[in-house]
């Protein structure tokens, strides 16, 4: 298993087809892993490009640790990936928190990142984003995946209900994820929004409830597109090969 | 990387699978279960997405070249991928290996 130091902790990263000549990183969301790329999206653009995906800190198989969940400290640690990594320029993605992380990175190191890939980043400042923060409970887990298995039909075992369990627990209460992301929630009103010049893909479901942070962004974001596909928030699960024949098509337009 | 050659028979290759996955989920999980050849990854086993990357590096890891374990994966629904069994998995590394 691919594990490297990154800012004296230990990152789990995959890398497909290291000999392309241009780097595509792909940043998953909170309480995800670099799984949700893994399996379909990443082994189909890793067809024309260097690919490389990250287990954000606390998520699936990096180290844990107890502070620094803010953008500032997430776009931090990627830079420091990538410097890590040789990366000077990437085409960068990022679905859901790790969406608002690209967006983060590009308005932080515009020199860095080519072209920008949105999937589902929701406003920080939405109800329901901060509601899930405030109100975990086993029970809300237990009600989260009862409606996440609808979409995804993805069923967890008990064993799979327990790890997860012990992650959420462990992010909610022993961690600063609840303060840090307080701290953001003016993100999508801030100016620094509009300083995006990259080329910028939005991808939204249809039926998601972030669907309207993704018309936001399409407003303050200059060269930005957004692209409806059918689904919720979940749409690189439900529709994976859409997304990633999407996110092709985009980073080889001229 | 251990990289092999030598073709495998699928009770050698089914042994292997789960030595994987004991080394992935942990031997105190492994003893509860019966695996067989019919035991799906996320039903039967309750692995999640992350443990088979996991599972999927050490298949990579140990047949290296011979065979495209993701590109295979890949080619999956999510139907597919939820009802995958390591028969399944067995039947295309003696596929690869062939």
């Amino acid at each position: 298993m691919p594990i490297i130091t990154v800012n004296g902790k230990s990152v789990h990263i995959q890398e497909l087809n290291k000999e392309a000549t241009e780097t595509i990183v792909l940043v998953h969301g909170m309480f995800s892993n670099l799984s949700v790329y893994y399996f379909n999206i990443a082994p189909l653009l890793a067809t024309k490009y260097h690919v490389v995906l990250y287990d954000l800190k606390s998520h699936g198989m990096s180290e844990k640790a107890l502070e620094g969940y803010d953008l500032e400290s997430m776009t931090n640690d990627l830079f420091a990936l990538m410097e890590v990594l040789n990366l000077q320029k990437v085409h960068l993605g990022g679905y859901s928190f790790g969406g608002l992380i690209a967006l983060k990175m590009a308005i932080r190191f515009p020199e860095r990142i080519n072209k920008l890939a949105i999937i589902e980043a929701p406003d920080p400042n939405d109800d329901k984003t901060r509601g899930i923060i405030d109100e975990y409970s086993r029970e809300f887990l237990e009600h989260y995946v009862e409606n996440f298995t609808d979409t995804t039909k993805v069923k967890m075992g008990k064993r799979q209900m327990e790890r997860n369990h012990r992650m959420y627990e462990y992010l909610f209460y022993q961690t600063s994820i609840k303060t840090d992301m307080e701290l953001e929630k003016d993100f999508f009103g801030s100016p620094a929004i509009e300083t995006i010049k990259q080329s910028t893909l939005l991808l939204y479901g249809t039926d998601s409830n972030c669907l309207n942070a993704g018309k936001h962004l399409d407003g303050m974001i200059k060269n930005a597109s957004l692209i409806a596909v059918r689904g919720d928030h979940n749409i690189p699960i439900q529709q994976p090969l859409v997304i990633a024949e999407a996110l092709l098509n985009f980073f080889q337009e001229i | 990387m251990d990289t092999i050659t030598t073709k495998l028979s699928s009770e050698e290759i089914f042994n292997l699978m789960k030595q994987f996955i004991t080394e992935v989920i942990g031997e105190e999980f492994v003893e509860e279960m019966d695996i067989t050849p019919e035991s799906s990854f996320t039903k039967d086993l309750e692995m999640d997405s992350i443990e088979i990357v996991s599972f999927s590096e050490k298949i990579k890891a140990h047949f290296g070249e011979q065979i495209d374990f993701t590109g295979w994966l890949s080619s999956m629904d999510l139907d597919q991928l939820i009802n995958l069994n390591l028969g399944m998995i067995i039947s295309y590394i003696e596929e690869c290996q062939s």
